[in-house]
């Protein structure tokens, strides 16, 4: 799955604070009941914005007639991926959720290390499905090593990334990045887990990719998702919107049984499961919320 | 807690001094509340707020917020009940109110971290109560509004003690509640209990004060104490908390409060709470401007 990294060249032609058609809260709702994603009142322009470089592209004038084809048959399902593809450019940098790595480091961490300290093997698996060109994954990475001595000492750590798109997979693997892609990062980690090249890119440190597996993966690939059991932690952001119902389902259960008990699955951070896995709790931490496949000794199953 | 103990709090409740005086308005607005709808008169409510100027510009100020839907202010308390609507109003009052009674000053406890809480408590309450049928919008909003007033209570009287407490909480990055508990060997529950009884609040606000940590143990009003629990708990993980980390993970489905509230109210199955949850993002905005507009200072986002 690759999700385009850097952002739109052209300047917006909708800006925050900006009056908005009505219409534009009609096309967020659809967005919402089709793909889960939902653009807050104060993100609204961003969808505005996406929505007014489709209809540049279609030539349509209002955003009423944009809502037509985006209502009517046959343009319909065409349409709506190719808005979702808009809306979700330049979503990508490392560190892009710290509430999601705060809530992994401090609650969901020590609940799995204190499940799992009767085990003789130690193993921590992460997935990072849809890793496009590497981002999340090595900053999963390194947010591991600062639990080596810590939480996870004497644990291992494997995390596994994959994308359908070789290209990206590529891409990752070099694990060279911009000023754009590190634009979240603080020097602190900049100054541990990266070397300077080419003046202003920055390489990822061997010691971080060490801890990675990177492979091209279909997730729409019924028999190697069979394979893919025993993860503590499932990442998924911003890749399911390009399924529809039945396939998003599909890999939502994929998912849901490649999980340990006890183990969490996370979304992007405008994404949403809607109703398609009853089985899988709906859990809050601070500023973000994830899917938990309850423990068996929780007896919520 | 033991019942000396008990004692001991009402005790030192009811004999401090220091203890601000709630506006005149106040308990009769709550009373205007408590009934139903119909039992209020507009003229009640008119009069009630004629008392007070300083309440009354507030509240025509605060109901030009977004949350209660005015494009300009209204030109009398009449016109705002008009378009309003009368318990719309008296909710407004009520939290002009609160901010008169304990206004902004340096507390152990940021009186504006606490009102954003509190704010954004009650317009969760009210929202949630949208979604279910049967619900009291504006007596959820009170509740949620009022539920932690213990907190003031504690800083007002237990001062010391009360810092021990937060400290306690922002290191260890526990809840409040729990902190208390274990440095004071009591909370806001019971602080703010003594304080809604001295103020004669309806039973069932006083319900939610006292058990809106502990739901099983209501029983006057648990559907609205579970609602209250809910919010709360929402409103912590949404950056309306009490300003610091709070190593916590929620699971609203699956706590008892949800499976009480339920019982009451079966459309709840039908709530979209991550949808829900992402309503409220957009609203923390617009209840920062409300407590500046209130409290008369702007909170930091916790």
């Amino acid at each position: 799955m690759t999700i385009v990294t850097q952002p739109a060249v052209a300047p917006p032609a909708v800006n925050k604070g900006d009056v908005l058609d009505p219409v534009y809260r009609q096309i967020r709702d659809l967005v919402y009941k089709v793909s889960g994603i939902y653009k807050a009142e104060d993100k609204l322009y961003l969808l505005a914005d996406g929505c007014g470089r489709r209809m540049k592209q279609l030539g349509a004038r209002t955003p009423r007639d944009y809502w037509d084809q985006l209502t009517a048959q046959p343009s319909r399902d065409g349409e709506l991926r190719q808005l979702l593809n808009e809306i979700t450019i330049g979503e990508t940098c490392l560190f892009r959720s710290q509430p999601q790595l705060d809530a992994l480091r401090k609650v969901i961490l020590p609940e799995i290390v204190g499940e799992k300290v009767k085990q003789t093997t130690k193993r921590l698996r992460i997935w990072s499905a849809g890793c496009s060109t590497g981002e999340e994954s090595y900053t999963l990475a390194m947010n591991m090593l600062e639990e080596k001595d810590r939480l996870l000492q004497g644990w291992t750590v494997e995390i596994l990334a994959t994308d359908l798109n070789d290209r990206s997979v590529e891409t990752a693997k070099a694990g060279i990045y911009g000023d754009y892609a590190v634009r979240n990062t603080t020097e602190y980690y900049k100054r541990k887990y990266f070397v300077t090249i080419d003046d202003k890119k920055l390489q990822v440190r061997p010691e971080v990719k060490k801890l990675i597996t990177f492979s091209r993966l279909n997730l729409q690939d019924d028999s190697k998702m069979l394979f893919m059991k025993g993860m503590d932690l499932i990442f998924c952001c911003n890749v399911l919107i390009y399924f529809d119902g039945v396939s998003k389902s599909k890999v939502i259960n994929h998912f849901f049984s490649n999980l340990n008990f006890g183990g969490y699955f996370f979304l992007g951070t405008s994404e949403s499961l809607m109703k398609l896995n009853e089985q899988f709790h709906l859990v809050h931490f601070p500023g973000t919320i994830a899917y938990w496949k309850p423990s068996l000794k929780s007896g919520k199953l | 807690m033991t019942a000396s103990l008990t004692v001991n709090i009402r005790e030192r409740v009811q004999q401090i001094e220091t203890m601000p005086a709630i506006p005149a308005v106040f308990v009769p607005l709550l009373k205007l509340l408590s009934g139903s709808a119909e039992d209020a008169k507009v003229d009640d409510v008119v009069r009630l707020v004629s008392y007070d100027n300083t309440v009354a510009a507030q509240c025509l100020r605060v109901a030009a917020s977004p949350l209660f839907g005015m494009a300009q202010p209204p030109k009398s308390i009449k016109s705002a009940v008009i378009s309003l609507g009368l318990r719309r109003v008296e909710t407004i009052l009520l939290t002009c109110c609160m901010g008169q009674a304990f206004p902004a000053t340096k507390w152990v406890l940021d009186p504006a971290v606490f009102w954003k809480h509190s704010l954004g408590c009650a317009l969760v309450c009210r929202k949630f109560s949208e979604k279910l049928a049967a619900a009291d919008q504006e007596k959820a909003y009170m509740a949620g509004l009022l539920h932690d007033i213990g907190f003031m209570v504690n800083c007002l009287v237990f001062p010391k003690e009360f810092a021990a407490a937060m400290e306690r909480a922002c290191r260890d990055e526990i809840p409040l509640g729990e902190a208390e508990h274990t440095t004071m060997g009591f909370t806001h529950c019971e602080t703010g209990q003594a304080l809604a009884e001295k103020w004669m609040l309806s039973d069932d606000v006083i319900d939610v004060i006292a058990h809106h940590h502990a739901v099983e143990q209501s029983q006057k009003a648990q559907p609205l104490v579970a609602l209250v629990h809910l919010s709360d708990l929402l409103c912590r993980m949404r950056g309306l908390g009490y300003g610091y980390y709070e190593r916590h993970k929620v699971d609203l489905v699956s706590d008892p409060a949800w499976a009480i509230l339920l019982q009451q109210h079966r459309d709840l199955d039908g709530v979209d709470l991550v949808r829900f949850t992402f309503e409220l993002d957009e609203a923390v905005e617009e209840i920062q401007a409300l407590v500046a507009t209130v409290f008369g200072s702007t909170p930091a986002r916790s």
